[in-house]
Protein backbone atom coordinates (compact mmCIF):
# COMPACT_ATOMS: atom_id res chain seq x y z
CA UNK A 1 0.00 0.00 0.00
CA UNK A 2 1.27 2.97 -0.92
CA UNK A 3 5.06 4.17 -1.64
CA UNK A 4 7.70 4.06 0.91
CA UNK A 5 9.68 6.83 -1.01
CA UNK A 6 7.17 9.17 0.83
CA UNK A 7 8.15 7.74 4.28
CA UNK A 8 11.22 8.87 3.76
CA UNK A 9 10.41 11.80 2.45
CA UNK A 10 8.29 12.31 5.32
CA UNK A 11 11.18 11.75 7.92
CA UNK A 12 13.61 13.89 5.88
CA UNK A 13 11.36 16.30 6.24
CA UNK A 14 11.36 16.21 10.00
CA UNK A 15 15.21 16.31 9.69
CA UNK A 16 15.81 18.71 7.28
CA UNK A 17 13.39 21.45 8.25
CA UNK A 18 14.64 22.30 11.50
CA UNK A 19 17.49 24.89 12.49
CA UNK A 20 19.42 22.88 13.98
CA UNK A 21 20.18 20.80 11.34
CA UNK A 22 21.68 23.45 9.27
CA UNK A 23 23.57 24.22 12.09
CA UNK A 24 25.39 21.23 12.54
CA UNK A 25 26.24 21.11 8.58
CA UNK A 26 27.03 24.51 9.34
CA UNK A 27 29.95 22.90 11.71
CA UNK A 28 31.23 20.26 9.00
CA UNK A 29 31.39 23.24 6.39
CA UNK A 30 33.00 25.89 8.22
CA UNK A 31 35.06 23.92 10.94
CA UNK A 32 37.80 22.33 8.41
CA UNK A 33 38.88 25.71 6.68
CA UNK A 34 39.20 27.31 9.92
CA UNK A 35 41.46 25.12 11.60
CA UNK A 36 43.82 24.92 8.28
CA UNK A 37 43.74 28.80 8.15
CA UNK A 38 45.01 28.86 11.60
CA UNK A 39 47.35 25.97 11.34
CA UNK A 40 48.71 28.04 8.02
CA UNK A 41 49.29 31.23 10.01
CA UNK A 42 50.68 29.58 13.24
CA UNK A 43 52.56 26.60 12.13
CA UNK A 44 56.45 27.23 10.94
CA UNK A 45 57.09 23.89 9.06
CA UNK A 46 55.14 22.85 5.87
CA UNK A 47 52.47 20.58 6.55
CA UNK A 48 51.00 18.21 3.74
CA UNK A 49 46.95 18.38 2.49
CA UNK A 50 46.58 14.91 3.37
CA UNK A 51 48.04 14.58 7.00
CA UNK A 52 45.63 17.99 7.75
CA UNK A 53 42.77 16.48 5.60
CA UNK A 54 43.22 13.00 8.11
CA UNK A 55 43.36 15.26 11.31
CA UNK A 56 40.56 16.96 10.98
CA UNK A 57 38.63 14.06 9.32
CA UNK A 58 38.96 12.77 12.59
CA UNK A 59 37.39 15.66 14.33
CA UNK A 60 34.91 15.73 12.31
CA UNK A 61 33.67 11.75 12.84
CA UNK A 62 33.21 12.65 16.13
CA UNK A 63 30.62 15.39 15.47
CA UNK A 64 29.20 13.47 12.65
CA UNK A 65 28.63 10.94 14.80
CA UNK A 66 27.59 12.69 17.53
CA UNK A 67 24.92 14.70 15.49
CA UNK A 68 23.56 11.20 14.32
CA UNK A 69 22.87 10.02 17.08
CA UNK A 70 20.94 13.06 18.25
CA UNK A 71 18.88 12.71 15.17
CA UNK A 72 18.74 8.60 15.82
CA UNK A 73 17.63 9.43 19.22
CA UNK A 74 14.82 12.01 18.16
CA UNK A 75 13.45 10.44 15.21
CA UNK A 76 12.04 7.93 17.91
CA UNK A 77 11.90 9.12 21.03
CA UNK A 78 10.78 12.79 19.98
CA UNK A 79 7.87 11.77 18.49
CA UNK A 80 6.75 9.85 21.82
CA UNK A 81 7.91 13.04 23.41
CA UNK A 82 5.65 15.40 21.22
CA UNK A 83 3.00 13.02 21.43
CA UNK A 84 3.15 12.52 17.42
CA UNK A 85 3.74 9.01 17.87
CA UNK A 86 0.04 8.90 17.89
CA UNK A 87 -1.09 10.14 14.57
CA UNK A 88 1.88 8.48 12.70
CA UNK A 89 1.16 4.97 14.05
CA UNK A 90 -2.56 5.26 12.72
CA UNK A 91 -1.84 5.14 9.07
CA UNK A 92 -1.94 1.81 6.65
CA UNK A 93 1.65 1.44 7.61
CA UNK A 94 2.90 -1.60 9.67
CA UNK A 95 5.19 -0.26 12.11
CA UNK A 96 7.93 -2.04 10.89
CA UNK A 97 8.23 -0.09 7.83
CA UNK A 98 7.57 3.03 9.70
CA UNK A 99 10.83 1.98 11.70
CA UNK A 100 12.71 1.23 9.18
CA UNK A 101 11.95 4.57 7.21
CA UNK A 102 13.02 6.46 10.02
CA UNK A 103 16.48 4.15 10.29
CA UNK A 104 16.98 4.24 6.82
CA UNK A 105 16.48 7.85 6.66
CA UNK A 106 18.70 8.47 9.87
CA UNK A 107 21.91 6.57 7.58
CA UNK A 108 20.82 8.89 4.67
CA UNK A 109 21.42 12.00 6.86
CA UNK A 110 24.93 10.33 8.15
CA UNK A 111 26.25 9.63 4.67
CA UNK A 112 24.67 12.54 3.42
CA UNK A 113 27.36 14.55 6.41
CA UNK A 114 29.97 12.00 6.02
CA UNK A 115 29.98 12.68 2.06
CA UNK A 116 30.35 16.22 2.92
CA UNK A 117 32.74 16.13 5.38
CA UNK A 118 35.15 13.95 2.34
CA UNK A 119 34.19 16.87 0.04
CA UNK A 120 35.43 19.91 2.20
CA UNK A 121 38.58 18.60 3.94
CA UNK A 122 39.38 17.48 0.54
CA UNK A 123 39.38 20.47 -0.87
CA UNK A 124 39.64 23.13 1.82
CA UNK A 125 43.33 21.43 2.38
CA UNK A 126 44.20 21.54 -1.67
CA UNK A 127 43.46 25.03 -2.02
CA UNK A 128 45.06 26.04 1.54
CA UNK A 129 48.35 23.71 1.20
CA UNK A 130 48.46 22.67 -2.32
CA UNK A 131 48.08 19.27 -3.32
CA UNK A 132 51.06 17.04 -2.66
CA UNK A 133 50.16 13.77 -5.41
CA UNK A 134 49.54 10.55 -4.37
CA UNK A 135 52.00 9.55 -2.29
CA UNK A 136 52.15 7.32 0.29
CA UNK A 137 52.54 10.06 2.86
CA UNK A 138 49.99 8.68 5.16
CA UNK A 139 50.31 4.78 5.74
CA UNK A 140 54.44 5.61 5.14
CA UNK A 141 56.23 2.07 4.97
CA UNK A 142 52.94 -0.17 4.05
CA UNK A 143 53.33 2.19 0.83
CA UNK A 144 48.92 2.14 -0.27
CA UNK A 145 48.60 5.29 -1.62
CA UNK A 146 46.89 8.48 0.32
CA UNK A 147 43.95 8.31 -1.93
CA UNK A 148 43.29 4.61 -0.95
CA UNK A 149 44.27 5.49 2.32
CA UNK A 150 41.63 8.20 2.91
CA UNK A 151 39.02 6.09 1.25
CA UNK A 152 39.94 3.36 3.36
CA UNK A 153 39.37 5.21 6.65
CA UNK A 154 36.12 7.13 6.05
CA UNK A 155 34.85 3.47 4.82
CA UNK A 156 36.12 2.11 8.24
CA UNK A 157 35.08 4.94 10.50
CA UNK A 158 31.79 5.19 8.57
CA UNK A 159 31.11 1.53 9.92
CA UNK A 160 32.05 2.50 13.10
CA UNK A 161 29.86 4.98 13.20
CA UNK A 162 26.69 2.87 12.10
CA UNK A 163 27.08 0.70 14.79
CA UNK A 164 27.14 3.44 17.31
CA UNK A 165 24.08 5.13 15.66
CA UNK A 166 22.49 1.78 15.61
CA UNK A 167 22.89 1.52 18.66
CA UNK A 168 21.20 4.89 19.83
CA UNK A 169 18.78 4.13 17.97
CA UNK A 170 17.76 0.92 19.51
CA UNK A 171 18.36 3.08 23.08
CA UNK A 172 15.67 5.45 21.62
CA UNK A 173 13.10 2.94 20.84
CA UNK A 174 13.80 1.15 23.93
CA UNK A 175 13.44 3.93 26.21
CA UNK A 176 11.34 6.69 24.16
CA UNK A 177 13.50 9.09 25.82
CA UNK A 178 16.12 11.11 23.69
CA UNK A 179 18.20 12.38 26.34
CA UNK A 180 19.27 8.95 27.64
CA UNK A 181 19.96 7.37 24.41
CA UNK A 182 21.84 10.82 23.23
CA UNK A 183 23.91 10.18 26.95
CA UNK A 184 24.11 6.67 26.32
CA UNK A 185 25.59 6.25 22.92
CA UNK A 186 27.90 9.39 23.51
CA UNK A 187 29.30 7.49 26.31
CA UNK A 188 29.94 4.85 24.50
CA UNK A 189 31.65 6.12 21.60
CA UNK A 190 34.45 8.09 24.12
CA UNK A 191 34.20 5.57 26.72
CA UNK A 192 34.76 2.61 23.97
CA UNK A 193 38.25 3.29 23.13
CA UNK A 194 38.82 3.55 27.04
CA UNK A 195 37.36 0.30 27.64
CA UNK A 196 39.30 -1.48 24.71
CA UNK A 197 42.30 0.21 26.02
CA UNK A 198 41.77 -1.73 29.54
CA UNK A 199 40.35 -4.98 27.99
CA UNK A 200 43.12 -5.42 25.23
CA UNK A 201 45.69 -6.65 28.25
CA UNK A 202 43.37 -9.08 29.85
CA UNK A 203 44.43 -12.73 28.21
CA UNK A 204 41.45 -14.34 27.60
CA UNK A 205 39.71 -15.13 23.99
CA UNK A 206 36.30 -13.54 24.89
CA UNK A 207 37.77 -10.30 24.65
CA UNK A 208 37.62 -10.75 21.06
CA UNK A 209 34.23 -10.67 21.34
CA UNK A 210 33.70 -7.50 22.93
CA UNK A 211 32.29 -4.63 21.01
CA UNK A 212 34.40 -2.09 21.73
CA UNK A 213 37.45 -3.94 20.38
CA UNK A 214 36.04 -3.51 16.96
CA UNK A 215 35.14 -0.03 16.53
CA UNK A 216 38.42 1.22 15.30
CA UNK A 217 38.70 -0.62 12.48
CA UNK A 218 41.09 1.91 10.94
CA UNK A 219 44.10 0.07 12.30
CA UNK A 220 43.58 -2.21 9.40
CA UNK A 221 44.59 0.17 6.74
CA UNK A 222 47.98 -0.45 8.37
CA UNK A 223 47.67 -4.04 8.20
CA UNK A 224 47.53 -4.75 12.41
CA UNK A 225 44.21 -5.30 14.19
CA UNK A 226 42.69 -3.55 16.92
CA UNK A 227 43.66 -5.01 19.87
CA UNK A 228 47.04 -5.99 19.56
CA UNK A 229 47.15 -9.15 22.23
CA UNK A 230 44.23 -10.62 20.24
CA UNK A 231 45.94 -10.85 16.41
CA UNK A 232 42.37 -10.51 13.93
CA UNK A 233 41.54 -10.53 10.80
CA UNK A 234 39.63 -7.41 9.09
CA UNK A 235 37.03 -10.34 8.05
CA UNK A 236 36.62 -11.14 12.48
CA UNK A 237 36.26 -7.88 13.11
CA UNK A 238 33.15 -7.23 10.71
CA UNK A 239 31.47 -10.50 11.69
CA UNK A 240 31.62 -9.91 15.08
CA UNK A 241 30.65 -5.98 14.60
CA UNK A 242 27.90 -7.55 12.14
CA UNK A 243 26.40 -9.75 15.47
CA UNK A 244 25.90 -6.78 17.32
CA UNK A 245 24.58 -4.84 14.31
CA UNK A 246 21.84 -7.55 14.22
CA UNK A 247 21.11 -8.10 17.91
CA UNK A 248 20.63 -4.13 18.17
CA UNK A 249 18.04 -4.15 15.48
CA UNK A 250 16.43 -7.40 16.56
CA UNK A 251 15.57 -5.47 19.90
CA UNK A 252 14.76 -1.86 18.25
CA UNK A 253 12.39 -3.78 16.05
CA UNK A 254 10.72 -6.04 18.49
CA UNK A 255 10.41 -3.39 21.15
CA UNK A 256 8.80 -0.85 18.83
CA UNK A 257 6.57 -3.19 17.40
CA UNK A 258 5.12 -4.80 20.48
CA UNK A 259 4.76 -1.14 22.70
CA UNK A 260 1.61 0.09 23.81
CA UNK A 261 1.82 3.49 23.04
CA UNK A 262 0.28 5.53 26.25
CA UNK A 263 2.32 8.50 25.34
CA UNK B 1 -31.38 -2.76 3.64
CA UNK B 2 -29.25 -3.97 6.42
CA UNK B 3 -25.75 -2.53 6.57
CA UNK B 4 -22.67 -4.05 8.11
CA UNK B 5 -21.23 -2.18 10.77
CA UNK B 6 -18.26 -0.08 10.34
CA UNK B 7 -16.82 -0.97 13.43
CA UNK B 8 -17.48 -4.14 15.32
CA UNK B 9 -15.52 -4.87 18.72
CA UNK B 10 -16.04 -8.47 20.20
CA UNK B 11 -15.11 -9.47 23.62
CA UNK B 12 -12.38 -6.88 23.71
CA UNK B 13 -10.02 -7.10 27.01
CA UNK B 14 -7.01 -5.44 28.29
CA UNK B 15 -4.77 -6.83 31.07
CA UNK B 16 -1.69 -4.81 31.71
CA UNK B 17 -0.55 -6.96 34.98
CA UNK B 18 -2.75 -8.54 36.95
CA UNK B 19 -5.27 -5.67 36.00
CA UNK B 20 -8.01 -6.09 33.87
CA UNK B 21 -8.38 -2.66 32.28
CA UNK B 22 -11.09 -3.51 30.05
CA UNK B 23 -13.41 -6.26 30.81
CA UNK B 24 -15.05 -7.94 27.46
CA UNK B 25 -16.43 -5.35 25.41
CA UNK B 26 -18.42 -5.43 22.93
CA UNK B 27 -20.13 -3.01 20.29
CA UNK B 28 -20.82 -2.03 17.04
CA UNK B 29 -21.06 1.83 14.99
CA UNK B 30 -23.26 2.03 11.91
CA UNK B 31 -22.30 4.02 9.71
CA UNK B 32 -23.95 7.34 9.82
CA UNK B 33 -24.29 7.37 13.35
CA UNK B 34 -22.81 9.32 16.12
CA UNK B 35 -21.92 6.72 18.80
CA UNK B 36 -20.70 8.21 21.77
CA UNK B 37 -18.81 6.74 24.91
CA UNK B 38 -19.23 7.94 28.26
CA UNK B 39 -17.46 7.57 31.28
CA UNK B 40 -15.70 8.87 34.39
CA UNK B 41 -12.11 9.27 34.15
CA UNK B 42 -10.47 5.91 34.58
CA UNK B 43 -13.36 3.83 32.72
CA UNK B 44 -11.06 3.06 29.92
CA UNK B 45 -12.33 4.86 27.61
CA UNK B 46 -9.18 5.93 26.09
CA UNK B 47 -7.63 2.45 26.22
CA UNK B 48 -10.74 0.86 24.28
CA UNK B 49 -9.87 3.63 21.54
CA UNK B 50 -6.31 3.11 21.58
CA UNK B 51 -7.45 -0.74 20.81
CA UNK B 52 -9.28 0.53 17.83
CA UNK B 53 -6.95 2.53 16.12
CA UNK B 54 -4.16 -0.15 16.91
CA UNK B 55 -1.96 2.57 19.33
CA UNK B 56 -2.51 -0.53 22.15
CA UNK B 57 -2.71 -4.58 21.72
CA UNK B 58 -5.59 -6.50 22.71
CA UNK B 59 -5.25 -9.40 25.31
CA UNK B 60 -8.37 -10.88 23.89
CA UNK B 61 -11.05 -10.52 21.73
CA UNK B 62 -11.21 -8.74 18.07
CA UNK B 63 -11.70 -5.43 16.49
CA UNK B 64 -13.16 -5.57 12.75
CA UNK B 65 -13.26 -2.03 10.74
CA UNK B 66 -15.09 -2.36 7.87
CA UNK B 67 -14.71 -6.02 7.84
CA UNK B 68 -10.86 -5.83 8.63
CA UNK B 69 -9.52 -7.20 11.63
CA UNK B 70 -7.24 -4.92 13.45
CA UNK B 71 -4.84 -7.60 14.77
CA UNK B 72 -4.23 -9.23 12.19
CA UNK B 73 -4.81 -6.49 8.78
CA UNK B 74 -3.47 -3.41 10.30
CA UNK B 75 -3.23 -1.28 7.33
CA UNK B 76 -6.46 -2.71 5.65
CA UNK B 77 -8.27 -1.97 8.70
CA UNK B 78 -6.86 1.53 9.43
CA UNK B 79 -6.74 3.16 6.34
CA UNK B 80 -10.76 3.56 6.77
CA UNK B 81 -10.26 4.98 10.11
CA UNK B 82 -9.38 9.21 10.80
CA UNK B 83 -8.46 9.74 14.79
CA UNK B 84 -7.19 12.44 16.84
CA UNK B 85 -6.28 10.73 20.43
CA UNK B 86 -6.58 12.91 23.26
CA UNK B 87 -4.67 16.53 21.83
CA UNK B 88 -4.04 16.96 18.42
CA UNK B 89 -0.28 16.53 18.88
CA UNK B 90 1.56 18.27 15.29
CA UNK B 91 5.46 18.47 14.53
CA UNK B 92 5.62 22.30 16.07
CA UNK B 93 9.16 23.11 13.93
CA UNK B 94 6.90 22.29 10.69
CA UNK B 95 3.81 24.44 9.51
CA UNK B 96 0.42 23.11 9.08
CA UNK B 97 0.44 22.77 5.44
CA UNK B 98 3.48 20.58 6.13
CA UNK B 99 1.86 18.70 9.03
CA UNK B 100 -0.93 17.55 6.84
CA UNK B 101 1.75 16.97 3.88
CA UNK B 102 3.07 14.53 5.97
CA UNK B 103 -0.01 12.66 6.98
CA UNK B 104 -1.41 12.70 3.03
CA UNK B 105 2.04 11.12 1.65
CA UNK B 106 1.13 7.74 3.56
CA UNK B 107 -2.18 7.88 2.14
CA UNK B 108 -2.28 7.37 -1.47
CA UNK B 109 -5.93 8.57 -1.69
CA UNK B 110 -5.04 11.84 -1.06
CA UNK B 111 -4.33 14.50 -3.87
CA UNK B 112 -3.18 18.20 -3.90
CA UNK B 113 -6.75 19.69 -4.21
CA UNK B 114 -7.95 17.30 -1.27
CA UNK B 115 -5.78 18.82 0.98
CA UNK B 116 -6.40 22.11 0.12
CA UNK B 117 -10.32 21.18 0.31
CA UNK B 118 -9.78 20.26 3.78
CA UNK B 119 -7.76 23.59 4.81
CA UNK B 120 -10.73 25.63 3.63
CA UNK B 121 -13.50 23.33 5.21
CA UNK B 122 -11.55 23.40 8.46
CA UNK B 123 -11.18 27.25 7.74
CA UNK B 124 -7.42 27.34 8.41
CA UNK B 125 -6.54 29.36 4.96
CA UNK B 126 -5.06 32.30 6.20
CA UNK B 127 -2.73 30.54 8.87
CA UNK B 128 -1.95 27.65 6.75
CA UNK B 129 1.53 28.43 6.25
CA UNK B 130 2.51 29.55 9.50
CA UNK B 131 4.58 27.23 11.85
CA UNK B 132 2.50 24.97 14.27
CA UNK B 133 4.02 26.41 17.17
CA UNK B 134 2.26 30.01 16.30
CA UNK B 135 -1.40 28.32 16.68
CA UNK B 136 -3.75 28.64 19.35
CA UNK B 137 -5.25 25.78 20.62
CA UNK B 138 -8.47 25.82 19.03
CA UNK B 139 -6.10 26.09 15.30
CA UNK B 140 -4.81 22.71 16.34
CA UNK B 141 -7.54 21.32 17.07
CA UNK B 142 -9.18 22.39 13.30
CA UNK B 143 -5.69 20.77 11.96
CA UNK B 144 -6.55 17.88 13.95
CA UNK B 145 -9.71 17.48 12.67
CA UNK B 146 -8.46 18.67 8.97
CA UNK B 147 -5.64 15.32 9.24
CA UNK B 148 -8.20 12.90 10.35
CA UNK B 149 -10.98 13.74 7.70
CA UNK B 150 -8.63 14.14 4.64
CA UNK B 151 -9.30 10.56 3.26
CA UNK B 152 -12.56 10.44 3.89
CA UNK B 153 -12.73 7.74 6.20
CA UNK B 154 -15.13 5.21 7.09
CA UNK B 155 -14.67 5.79 10.92
CA UNK B 156 -14.12 8.70 12.70
CA UNK B 157 -12.69 8.28 16.27
CA UNK B 158 -12.68 11.38 18.68
CA UNK B 159 -11.21 11.25 22.10
CA UNK B 160 -12.06 14.00 24.34
CA UNK B 161 -12.75 16.28 20.93
CA UNK B 162 -14.11 19.26 22.48
CA UNK B 163 -11.19 19.52 25.57
CA UNK B 164 -9.91 22.75 25.04
CA UNK B 165 -12.78 24.80 22.38
CA UNK B 166 -14.57 27.80 23.56
CA UNK B 167 -18.07 27.08 23.28
CA UNK B 168 -18.75 28.65 19.40
CA UNK B 169 -15.75 25.89 18.71
CA UNK B 170 -17.95 23.02 19.94
CA UNK B 171 -20.89 24.03 18.55
CA UNK B 172 -19.16 24.17 15.32
CA UNK B 173 -17.56 20.84 15.66
CA UNK B 174 -21.06 18.79 16.92
CA UNK B 175 -22.51 20.38 13.86
CA UNK B 176 -19.47 19.26 11.54
CA UNK B 177 -19.92 15.89 13.01
CA UNK B 178 -23.01 15.43 12.54
CA UNK B 179 -23.13 16.57 9.15
CA UNK B 180 -20.20 14.33 8.39
CA UNK B 181 -22.66 11.70 9.49
CA UNK B 182 -25.62 12.37 7.40
CA UNK B 183 -24.07 13.53 4.29
CA UNK B 184 -20.92 11.20 4.06
CA UNK B 185 -22.33 8.35 6.13
CA UNK B 186 -19.58 8.58 8.32
CA UNK B 187 -19.70 6.45 11.43
CA UNK B 188 -18.54 8.66 14.31
CA UNK B 189 -16.71 7.46 17.85
CA UNK B 190 -17.02 10.15 20.35
CA UNK B 191 -15.52 9.97 23.71
CA UNK B 192 -16.46 12.30 26.69
CA UNK B 193 -16.64 13.04 30.17
CA UNK B 194 -19.09 15.63 29.64
CA UNK B 195 -22.54 14.24 29.33
CA UNK B 196 -24.43 17.60 28.13
CA UNK B 197 -21.86 17.07 24.91
CA UNK B 198 -22.55 13.98 24.33
CA UNK B 199 -26.14 14.24 24.74
CA UNK B 200 -26.37 16.76 21.81
CA UNK B 201 -23.63 15.20 19.86
CA UNK B 202 -24.80 11.61 19.88
CA UNK B 203 -27.03 8.78 18.79
CA UNK B 204 -26.51 5.89 20.94
CA UNK B 205 -24.41 6.14 24.08
CA UNK B 206 -22.51 3.34 25.90
CA UNK B 207 -21.75 3.66 29.65
CA UNK B 208 -18.97 2.75 30.71
CA UNK B 209 -17.61 2.15 34.04
CA UNK B 210 -14.24 -0.14 35.24
CA UNK B 211 -13.68 -1.46 31.86
CA UNK B 212 -17.04 -2.53 31.29
CA UNK B 213 -20.01 -1.28 29.15
CA UNK B 214 -22.52 -1.09 31.62
CA UNK B 215 -25.55 0.13 29.42
CA UNK B 216 -25.14 1.69 25.64
CA UNK B 217 -28.87 3.43 24.76
CA UNK B 218 -30.13 5.63 22.01
CA UNK B 219 -30.36 9.47 22.75
CA UNK B 220 -32.47 10.38 19.54
CA UNK B 221 -35.69 8.94 18.12
CA UNK B 222 -36.63 8.19 21.22
CA UNK B 223 -40.05 7.59 20.73
CA UNK B 224 -42.17 9.12 23.84
CA UNK B 225 -44.33 6.78 26.04
CA UNK B 226 -47.70 8.25 26.45
CA UNK B 227 -48.59 5.62 29.93
CA UNK B 228 -45.28 6.24 31.57
CA UNK B 229 -45.70 8.26 34.64
CA UNK B 230 -43.43 11.50 34.83
CA UNK B 231 -42.85 13.77 37.24
CA UNK B 232 -44.48 17.01 36.70
CA UNK B 233 -44.30 20.62 38.39
CA UNK B 234 -47.19 22.85 38.54
CA UNK B 235 -46.19 26.58 39.58
CA UNK B 236 -49.91 27.39 41.14
CA UNK B 237 -50.34 30.45 43.59
CA UNK B 238 -51.39 28.55 46.00
CA UNK B 239 -49.74 25.26 46.39
CA UNK B 240 -51.20 24.27 50.11
CA UNK B 241 -54.55 24.90 48.53
CA UNK B 242 -53.77 22.59 45.19
CA UNK B 243 -52.49 20.24 47.36
CA UNK B 244 -55.56 20.09 48.94
CA UNK B 245 -57.58 19.24 46.24
CA UNK B 246 -55.01 16.65 44.37
CA UNK B 247 -55.86 15.16 47.85
CA UNK B 248 -56.23 11.12 46.67
CA UNK B 249 -54.11 12.00 43.35
CA UNK B 250 -51.42 9.82 44.50
CA UNK B 251 -48.07 11.25 45.95
CA UNK B 252 -47.96 14.71 45.91
CA UNK B 253 -45.92 17.08 47.42
CA UNK B 254 -44.18 20.33 47.69
CA UNK B 255 -40.55 20.85 46.19
CA UNK B 256 -39.41 24.63 46.25
CA UNK B 257 -43.03 26.23 46.40
CA UNK B 258 -43.88 23.76 43.31
CA UNK B 259 -46.54 21.34 43.57
CA UNK B 260 -44.52 17.98 42.64
CA UNK B 261 -46.01 14.86 41.41
CA UNK B 262 -45.67 11.74 39.51
CA UNK B 263 -48.50 11.41 36.68
CA UNK B 264 -48.99 10.39 33.00
CA UNK B 265 -49.96 12.46 30.17
CA UNK B 266 -53.86 12.46 30.01
CA UNK B 267 -53.80 13.36 34.21
CA UNK B 268 -51.68 16.56 33.30
CA UNK B 269 -54.50 17.88 31.36
CA UNK B 270 -56.99 16.21 33.89
CA UNK B 271 -55.03 17.58 37.06
CA UNK B 272 -55.09 20.81 35.16
CA UNK B 273 -58.68 21.59 34.80
CA UNK B 274 -59.00 20.44 38.15
CA UNK B 275 -56.88 23.18 39.17
CA UNK B 276 -58.28 26.01 37.27
CA UNK B 277 -61.83 25.03 37.98
CA UNK B 278 -61.29 25.41 41.91
CA UNK B 279 -59.65 29.12 40.96
CA UNK B 280 -56.22 28.18 41.71
CA UNK B 281 -53.60 30.11 38.66
CA UNK B 282 -51.44 27.81 37.29
CA UNK B 283 -48.47 29.68 36.12
CA UNK B 284 -47.01 26.99 34.35
CA UNK B 285 -46.70 23.01 33.80
CA UNK B 286 -42.95 21.49 33.37
CA UNK B 287 -42.55 18.07 33.04
CA UNK B 288 -39.23 17.32 34.54
CA UNK B 289 -37.00 14.71 32.47
CA UNK B 290 -34.11 12.90 33.58
CA UNK B 291 -31.34 14.23 31.79
CA UNK B 292 -28.47 11.86 30.50
CA UNK B 293 -26.18 13.53 33.03
CA UNK B 294 -28.91 11.90 36.40
CA UNK B 295 -29.33 8.67 34.14
CA UNK B 296 -25.74 8.66 34.36
CA UNK B 297 -24.89 9.42 37.99
CA UNK B 298 -27.81 7.32 38.86
CA UNK B 299 -25.88 4.29 37.02
CA UNK B 300 -22.37 4.93 38.15
CA UNK B 301 -23.18 6.05 41.31
CA UNK B 302 -20.75 8.26 43.23
CA UNK B 303 -17.75 5.68 43.22
CA UNK B 304 -14.28 6.39 43.74
CA UNK B 305 -12.00 5.44 40.83
CA UNK B 306 -10.86 1.85 41.90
Amino acid sequence: MGNFWNLILNENMKIYRRVRTWIMLGFIVLLPPLISILVMIFSDGPSSNWNMMMMESYILFILVTIFTVVIASETVAGEFTWGTIKLLLIRPWSRSTILLSKYLSTLMFALTFIVAAFIVTLLVNIVVFGYSGNASELSGTVGISDWEYALKYYLFQFISLIIIVTFGFMMSSAFRSSGLAIGLSISFLFAGSIVANLFSVIDKDWVKYVLFMHLNLTSYIQGVGPIPNHPTTLGFSLAVLAGYFILFNLISWTVFRKRDITA
Amino acid sequence: MSQAPVVRLQNVTKVIGKRTIIDRVSFEVQPGEVFGFLGPNGSGKTTTIRMIVGLMGLTEGDIQIAGHSVRKEFPKAIIHVGAIVENPEMYKFLTGYQNLLHYARMNPSITKERIQEVIELVGLQGRIHDKVKKYSLGMRQRLGVAQAVMHRPKLLVLDEPTNGLDPAGIRELRDYLRRLAQDEGTAVLVSSHLLSEMELMCDRVAILQKGQIIDVRSIRGQTVDKAASEEVQFDVDHPDAALGILEGQGSGKIVDGLLTLSVDRTGIAALNRRLVEAGINVYGIRVKTKSLEDQFLEMTGSETIG
